[in-house]
């Protein structure tokens, strides 16, 4: 099968600090990855970089055949970096959602300002994705009415209205109280039950656990373990996953 | 009585509405005092000429749409500035961002009146002649636009980056960002102070009068004033309509900053 997404030989430094040593991973359609790791691990830098937040300083990215060499310049690489964020969506720690627009505003946003699509079809996905993370009764709304675990579903509805080919989570449930945690993951399983491709920065164990079919852990910027879930919280290899699981297991983070 | 006993909470909240109450009933009265001392002062202590009024209030007022016409070019004028600027200062291409602190800079580091004198009477010795209205509308812009610049600029920081990255990572252009995302809660942060510099536009316009182009308040009342030896009757006569406009734009104000701040912020 060839992968939808094919990260190759990546490096990223900031300034001299080598964030991301030559990582490597390939991401089946139809697949769900977390991505783990202690704070500073290069986690979230990683996922960055998959649509260019974070210009990578050497290596590939392929996205859905377009393939971009990190750290070029240009007009042609601006083109192609486009290309690759068309086909990824992301949903932030912080939610990042417009507070100038209502919740329908925020989803049909990208639809219509980017892919120039007709405002009233842009209307119709954008209602489609409100409704199945339980969000459309509360399209007139603004942000600052929603709460937490509200705000990141309409997030999550803003970035599926593009269409994406893969889904990008930053720790999307870092930001919330506990109780609002649940929510969020349920619209992610969703989400992944109808097919979606995701890559899923995140703390949450239990999520890993049930829903990926892979979990990547980094430390210090190196990729140390690539495994089924089941395999890494049973019996992980490297004693750095191992204490990071435990860390976990005991509640603290 | 069936009256409710009312709970402490209750009651300490009546007793702070009681005092801002109280507070706010003797401002009132201070206020009230003070305007008629000066009423009392201007009809007895000191003697003023009502008949001179009388005849020339009109005249004055009239200037009211000059006034306002001046400021509120002045002000479309300056927003635009202040907006480059703003936004000049933000680039990282070094000639733009050298043009616009070098705008602010000049401008600022010298007076408007002398600003407003170079387009009236410096430039047309160039041989550069601009109709009255047009060198006070430039004079006042340009002066207000580098002022103003800071306020916007203030008004972009406010604006997180992860609002940003969110519109990027939607794949909009830089272009689409600002237009779409960035400038709109830009300016609604921009606003209020916006809406203090057209205030203060409308007095600053007086400066225009000493030019003698531009028939607003001030320049009608120093004209009938002088004319008739009548200079303190003049002044209070544009004093007020000042005051009046200032308290009727302050009033607009501040319905566009509740409504602001009930906004959706």
């Amino acid at each position: 099968m060839t992968p939808i997404v094919k990260v190759s030989n990546l490096d990223k430094y900031f300034g001299r600090l080598h964030v991301l040593r030559n990582i490597s991973v390939d991401i089946q359609p139809r697949e769900v990855v977390c991505l783990i790791g202690r704070s500073g691990s290069g986690k979230s830098t990683l996922l960055r970089c998959i649509n260019f937040l974070e210009e990578p300083s050497h290596g590939t990215i392929e996205v859905d055949g377009v393939k971009v060499e990190g750290g070029e310049k240009g007009k042609e690489h601006r083109q192609l970096i486009h290309d690759v964020r068309l086909k990824t969506g992301m949903v932030f720690q912080e939610f990042n959602l417009f507070p100038h627009m209502s919740v329908l505003g925020n989803v049909i946003e990208g639809p219509v300002t980017v892919k120039g699509m007709d405002r009233n079809k842009a209307i119709a996905i954008a209602e489609e994705n409100l409704d199945s993370v339980g969000l459309l009764f509360k399209k007139d709304e603004y942000p600052n009415r929603l709460s937490g675990g509200q705000k990141q579903r309409v997030a999550i509805a803003r970035a599926l209205s593009m269409e994406p080919k893969v889904m990008l989570f930053d720790e999307p449930t870092s930001a919330l109280d506990p109780e609002l945690i649940g929510e969020v993951l349920n619209v992610m399983k969703k989400v992944a039950k109808e097919g979606m491709t995701m890559l899923v920065v995140t703390h949450e164990m239990g999520f890993a656990r049930e829903v990926a079919d892979r979990v990547l852990v980094l430390a210090e910027g190196e990729l140390i373990e690539d495994s089924k879930p089941d395999d890494l919280f049973r019996s992980p290899k490297d004693p750095r996953t191992k204490a990071l699981i435990d860390r976990y297991r005991t509640g603290e983070r | 009585m069936s009256q409710i006993q009312k709970s402490q909470a209750e009651l300490l909240y009546d007793a702070q509405q009681r005092k801002v109450r109280q507070f706010r009933t003797n401002v009132i009265i201070t206020w009230v005092s003070l305007l008629g001392f000066l009423v009392f002062v201007f009809s007895g202590p000191i003697k003023i000429d009502t008949q001179f009024i009388q005849r020339n209030y009109l005249f004055i007022a009239t200037g009211v749409v000059d006034t306002f016409k001046i400021s509120f070019l002045s002000i479309t004028l300056a927003i635009l500035l202040a907006l480059l600027a703003a936004l000049g200062r933000l680039s990282n291409l070094p000639p733009i961002y050298a043009i616009s602190t070098f705008y602010v800079s000049l401008i600022r580091g010298t007076p408007l009146y002398l600003q407003i004198f170079f387009f009236f009477l410096a430039l047309p010795q160039l041989g550069i002649i601009l109709p009255g209205l047009i060198a006070g509308v430039i004079a006042l812009g340009l002066n207000y636009g580098a002022y103003m610049s800071e306020t916007f600029r203030a008004g972009l920081a406010s604006v997180g980056k992860g609002q940003r990255e969110a519109a990027i990572a939607l794949g909009m252009t830089s272009g689409q960002t600002m237009r779409r995302i960035i400038l709109p809660q830009a300016l609604r942060f921009a606003i209020p102070p916006m809406g203090n510099d057209f205030i203060s536009m409308t007095k600053d316009s007086a400066l225009v009068s000493a030019t003698g182009f531009v028939h607003e308040i001030m320049w009608r009342a120093t004209r009938v004033g002088r004319a008739e030896q009548n200079n303190l009757e003049a002044l209070i006569v544009a004093a007020v309509f000042y005051w009046m406009m200032t308290l009727i734009l302050t009033f607009f104000q501040s319905r566009v900053e509740t409504r602001l701040a009930r906004g959706d912020r």
